[in-house]
């Protein structure tokens, strides 16, 4: 830190990473009054992170291996943007200690700690065996090079069971398996060593005990230069949906006093021993079933055991600050920088209990998939801190992690910080793209939730199957109504034309369509304004059996909207408390919310070409423009498929009751030495077959009977 | 093309008083009279009686303006014409004669809209039904715009077969013009939602692309009665013209749909085949809102034709930025003719300013071959009583100078909308391009009058020339009264709209729009080179 001593040089922080954590790095930066320098992919030219930075480096394309991966590119960006700092953010670089190394031989400070002791605890088994010799408490377990069958058995009986047999070369759960009884473990041993041979070229084992219902406990550090190390007490991350955490609160309902003091203590040791340096999280499991040889009943401490070190800053770190008022990146910050820690032990006095959850770009209703896409409309909570790192109108993509934003509240004690929890949720609004918002809706009011009662393993089996229903239940007729008028509003945001200005003279020939008022006067009818007209396609009773499913709205005005007898938005002023709404036009679509005059409830739509997204009474919709396809056929009931040419059916591959694609094979027939395919015209149900494999046929005759799709 | 002729046009000013008791008698007048359109096309925008009506949507189909709002681009205008057609004709039965006709967008394509009201005794033709079908195919025809029939009709209204049936422009006139516009180019599109009977049948047949409504639609030349009669066999509706026949068996249909809301969305595929686009003029600017509210036309306008005013009050209220190029202004000064913009197109306008003498028609002869030359099209503002009339002007030679003018308006090539803002009577009629100058379009304020003169003349005139003259006074009055009623109610709006002499009555604030609108629809037709007969000297 040679620059720093100039006490006119302003330092200059660089955020090796992007989004959500670049944004919370440097709001950081720039209160404390430092520079603020970021690299970027292609695909986050623009990002608001960027855009807030004091200066910009790209650093290649959108796949993180090629971006934010390359060390090489950073540390050009560094020198090209004069950096002195360089925070790695979590992900992408910051637990990799080659990198730290790097950086800090081209005279820069990394913010993390000393390269050596990154790599010490980068892999999960020496930070056990360092743990232990720190005298940290860690799952009992095996990781010995003796890999003989006996002293596997041997280790095992040692461990108890049921234990987990993992490759020790291994990752992502791959070739790990959990044996319950002493019988299973020679197979399991077997199975195992196989996997990890095709899988890592490494027949390695290592045995640990198996926890089958855990909560996840981790306890946040802060380190210098000087020796000093205070803890900032513990999260509780239990609520996890595979390994993915969803929902972290400090503190924890599961630890107590004594609990705490343990926990706590062995997480300071541990930095002790390894001569940490920045923030850090100890993780460890919490054993309340006993299994560890606690006891898990009265009020004896329950046990627990380390598992690994973050050696960064965590996601979940808003609830940290949240009950410690600190900053932690602050703290990091001076600490790299060479500073001392600015406090001690006693002067970090939690208060209150604050609850982190993360919304994610992932559809619940299908296996949470991450979605892309557009973010048409977004609103966030008045009353919660909101970490994130899009806008609206951002492309999210597949490139990266799907996280959108962490809201963070903070309440007097659990019970309140849940009300606050579900209040803010209520107020969330993200259009464009689905995301986990109405599965967070629904933990924050769950009874177990509530009790503090979960654990790891929790979740996947409380919400095995689980769907928010709006795929399926009746669309509200507020949202359809909501739906016409975004449409409206997109339409005639279209004809409005340029702005007139007096006196611009003639126009050229590609832009006087544009002012045609064929294209600007709206719905205009002689005497009096007419409607515009959305066909909304919708689950509810059509006036035929043919059109049923589209609804006809008719749209008056040109904002405030109105649908039958109800205005629907105000429109003009963005996203103001009193809930009216906004109309943008220029970006190929409109927004509005506003208030639904009757019951007051907030709401939201966006329409882009032939979909509307709409936000009603918490729940997102994604309701198709214009008319459904039709069916056609010749009967006015099911649809007859006839052949095509005179010839021989040579294959049937549907039979009574299956539902067909559109474009689906039914019966093949062959004519003229051709293969003749007789496909499905929409979707549909075969309501009968009409021939059989052999059968000759006429041209015309029918082959297929199909009712049309399902309503 | 960065021309900056429209901000070189001086604005107009004005030396109106809103607050004197004339600009709100004025007012109060013109409120009125607007006030009582509205509800006459209300009354007949309704269509058929209300259990027509409710059977028609028992049926699954959608009511004739649904069909026509559903066909539109959803967020744009329809130009309707003649909303008040047969209005007090044939006893009040046949609301809009039972058509509705119109200029509308679909899939980006200005089209003429012709669609039968079923609600209307079964969707016939009565006299005023062919008159209105012909002239929205005659504007189809000038302006080049694609025909799209929507049809639900059982033909010809017989009981007035004498006046549908025999005549040039009568109900085969339909599909004479069917024939010459698509020899012309100009697209013609039926969709049958409904009987397509006898003639009829000839809509869908004479089309270029056709659609049906399973179920819904029928074509055929005799009914099943005919059928039973003519050949003794008896047949169903759906087995002699029905969708399935036609689309599958006969190829008289192209398309075939489900229902109206399928059948107007392959209407609007159709139309977006078309490959054409209408060429704007050089001349097109941004539009600009008049600097004086067009509002002010309630108050400047007086109920009786014979009450004068300037017209430049009115013009200040109906162009561009209120800003006006005027032509001659101190010469002839019964006329007013000039350039400006209507919402960004250029137009000239010829507006009275009181009656026509010799100068005045030389200037506005002058002024339509300066539009003529630049391709300028034509907006004439009809408020004339006539000619002038007397000896001094007979020798100076007025008839023609009138014939000029005359001469001038009937060769001008370029497209020309008349509105009647006050009188139109006599040959003034016809100078400031009358019907029968083939305006493109012809409006009437609802103030307008029109006669071949004033009433208060005519009962003169033949009061003068009545055999043995009249023993009092009284008996004169007697005698006169009736042709002044007549003239009256002749001379209104609603006469005249009710008869076709014009395209529709129209509230002066729609003005401007309505004739930008139209200026637009104009387009989609090339002006050509003028040639004009030969001027009396």
């Amino acid at each position: 830190m040679q620059k720093s001593r100039n006490p006119h040089h302003i330092p200059t922080v660089l955020v090796a990473n992007r989004g959500e954590i670049a944004v919370r790095v440097f709001r950081t930066v720039k209160r404390m009054g430092l520079r603020s320098a970021a690299v970027y992919s292609e695909a986050d030219a623009g990002a608001p992170f960027v855009r807030m930075a004091d200066a910009a480096y790209s650093i290649g394309p959108a796949p993180a291996a090629q971006s934010y991966l390359r060390a090489d590119r950073i540390l050009e960006a560094a020198k090209a943007l004069k950096a002195d700092l360089i925070h790695p953010g979590f992900g992408f670089l910051s637990e990799d200690a080659s990198f730290g190394r790097a950086v800090e031989a081209a005279g820069l400070a990394f913010v993390g700690p000393p390269p050596d002791v990154l790599a010490a605890m980068g892999g999960k088994d020496e930070a056990k065996r360092i743990a232990e010799a720190a005298g940290v408490p860690v799952l009992p377990g095996y990781g010995g090079d003796d890999q003989d069958d006996a002293a596997l058995e041997r280790a095992a009986k040692e461990i108890g069971y049921p234990l987990i047999v993992k490759p020790a070369a291994g990752g992502g759960g791959k070739g790990m398996a959990v044996v319950r009884r002493e019988d299973d473990l020679l197979p399991a041993l077997a199975s195992a060593r196989r996997v990890a041979a095709g899988a890592f070229g490494d027949t390695k084992l290592l045995l640990e005990r198996y926890l089958p219902a855990p909560r996840h406990v981790e306890v946040q550090v802060m380190a210098d230069a000087f020796g000093n190390v205070i803890h900032l007490g513990e999260r509780d991350c239990s609520l996890q949906r595979r390994h993915q955490k969803i929902l972290e609160e400090s503190p924890s309902p599961a630890v107590d006093a004594t609990l705490r003091k343990q926990l706590t203590d062995a997480a300071v040791a541990l930095c002790r021993h390894v001569g940490y340096r920045n923030a850090g999280t100890c993780e460890f499991l919490v054993d309340e079933d006993g299994i560890l040889g606690g006891s898990s009943g009265g009020g004896a401490p329950r046990v627990f055991g380390f598992i690994e070190m973050n050696a960064r800053l965590q996601v979940e770190h808003p609830v940290t600050e949240m009950v410690t008022g600190l900053d932690l990146v602050e703290l990091q910050l001076r600490v790299a920088m060479g500073e001392a820690l600015p406090l001690t032990q006693e002067d970090v006095t939690p208060t209150g209990h604050a609850i982190e959850v993360r919304l994610y770009a992932e559809d619940p209703d299908a296996g949470f998939l991450p979605q892309s896409g557009r973010l048409l409309h977004l609103r966030w909570p008045d009353e919660a801190r909101v970490d994130s790192g899009v806008d609206e109108g951002a492309e999210v993509t597949t490139h990266y992690d799907p996280m959108l934003a962490k809201v963070i509240v903070h309440a007097d004690d659990r019970p309140a910080a849940l009300q606050c929890l579900s209040a803010a949720l209520a107020e969330t609004e993200v259009l464009g793209l689905r995301t986990n918002l109405p599965f967070l809706r629904t933990l924050a009011t769950d009874e177990t939730v509530a009790a503090g009662k979960v654990t790891t393993t929790w979740l996947e089996s409380a919400y095995a199957g689980w769907t928010s229903g709006v795929d399926d239940n009746p669309v509200p007729e507020p949202a359809i109504a909501l739906a016409g008028a975004a449409e409206a509003a997109r339409i005639l945001a279209g004809t409005a034309g340029p702005a007139p200005e007096s006196g611009t003279g003639a126009v050229p020939p590609r832009d006087r369509s544009a002012l045609d008022p064929w294209s600007t006067a709206g719905p205009w009818r002689h005497l009096e304004p007419g409607p515009t007209h959305v066909i909304v396609q919708a689950p509810t009773e059509g006036t035929s059996p043919v059109s049923a499913g589209e609804r006809l709205v008719d749209v008056r005005g040109r904002g405030p909207f109105r649908v039958g007898d109800a205005v629907l938005v105000q429109a003009d002023a963005a996203h103001e408390p009193d809930g009216t709404g906004c109309l943008r036009s220029g970006h190929g679509w409109a927004v509005f919310t506003g208030p639904e005059a009757a019951e007051g409830t907030r709401a939201a739509a966006v329409a882009t070409p032939g979909l509307v997204h709409v936000f009603w009474a918490g729940q997102p919709y994604e309701l198709p423009l214009g008319i459904r396809p039709r069916l056609v056929d010749a009967e006015g009931g099911p649809a007859q498929l006839g052949a095509p040419m005179p010839g021989t059916v040579i294959a049937v591959k549907v039979a009574t009751g299956d539902a067909v694609e559109r474009g689906q094979t039914l019966v093949v027939v062959e004519a003229m030495k051709m293969e003749l395919e007789v496909k499905a015209p929409a979707d549909g149900t075969v309501s009968a077959v009409l021939c059989a494999a052999g059968e000759a046929v006429k041209k015309g005759q029918p082959l297929v009977a199909l009712e049309g799709a399902a309503e | 093309m960065t021309s900056t002729l429209p901000a070189t046009f001086p604005t107009l000013s004005t030396l109106h008083e809103p607050h004197t008791e004339k600009a709100q008698e004025n007012r109060r007048a013109m409120e009125a009279a607007v006030a009582d359109l509205k509800e006459q096309v209300a009354t007949a925008a309704m269509g058929g009686p209300e259990r027509m009506r409710d059977k028609h949507l028992a049926r699954g189909k959608l009511l004739p303006r649904q069909r026509v709002e559903r066909l539109l681009d959803p967020g744009t205008p329809f130009l309707e014409l003649s909303s008040l057609a047969a209005h007090g004709m044939y006893d009040n039965q046949a609301p809009a004669a039972g058509i509705i006709t119109g200029i509308g967008r679909v899939s980006g394509r200005e089209c003429m809209i012709v669609c039968n009201d079923a609600t209307v005794k079964g969707g016939t033709y009565y006299p005023m039904t062919v008159k209105k079908h012909v002239r929205a195919q005659e504007i189809a025809r000038e302006n080049r715009l694609p025909c799209i029939y929507l049809v639900d009709s059982g033909g010809a209204f017989l009981p007035l077969w004498d006046d549908v049936f025999p005549d040039r422009d009568h109900f085969g006139r339909i599909f004479y013009n069917q024939a010459t516009l698509s020899g012309l180019g100009i697209p013609q599109v039926a969709c049958v939602m409904g009987m397509c009977t006898a003639g009829g049948a000839y809509m869908p047949a004479m089309s270029d692309e056709t659609v049906i409504v399973r179920k819904q639609g029928t074509i055929y030349l005799g009914g099943p009665p005919l059928v039973k009669a003519a050949i003794g066999v008896d047949v169903t509706e759906e087995e002699l013209g029905g969708a399935d026949v036609h689309a599958r068996t006969s190829g008289v249909v192209d398309h075939y749909a489900l229902d109206d809301a399928h059948a107007l969305a392959i209407v609007r595929d159709i139309v977006a085949s078309f490959n054409t686009e209408k060429q704007l003029p050089p001349g097109m600017a941004e539009a600009e809102e008049p600097k004086y509210d067009p509002r002010d036309l309630y108050e400047i306008v007086p109920p009786d034709t014979r009450t004068p005013y300037d017209v430049h009050e009115v013009i200040a209220r109906l162009v561009d930025g209120s800003r006006f190029h005027e032509f001659k202004a101190l010469y002839g000064t019964t006329i007013v003719c000039g350039f400006a913009h209507v919402m960004g197109f250029p137009v000239g306008i010829i507006a009275n300013n009181g009656i026509l003498f010799s100068e005045s028609s030389l200037k506005a002869a002058h002024f339509i071959e300066l539009c003529n030359q630049r391709k300028i099209p034509l907006v004439f503002l009809q408020n004339i009583s006539g000619f002038m009339v007397g000896a001094d002007v007979e020798a100076g030679g007025i008839a023609k100078d009138g014939a000029k003018m005359v001469t001038a308006v009937s060769c001008s090539v370029v497209p020309k909308f008349t509105v009647v803002i006050g009188g139109s009577f006599g040959a003034g009629n016809y100078a400031m391009c009358g019907r029968g100058y083939s305006p493109r379009f012809l409006w009437m304020w609802p103030n307008a009058r029109l006669s071949v003169m004033g009433g208060e003349q005519a009962a003169s005139v033949l009061a003068t020339v009545k055999q043995g003259g009249f023993a009092s006074k009284e008996e004169e009055e007697a005698f006169k009264q009736p042709i002044r009623d007549q003239y009256d109610r002749q001379g209104h709006p609603y006469y005249t709209t009710a008869r076709l002499w014009d395209d529709g009555v129209i509230d002066p604030l729609d003005t401007r729009l309505t004739l930008a609108l139209a200026l637009s629809a104009s387009y989609n037709a090339p002006i050509p080179e003028p040639s004009y007969g030969v001027f009396r000297m």
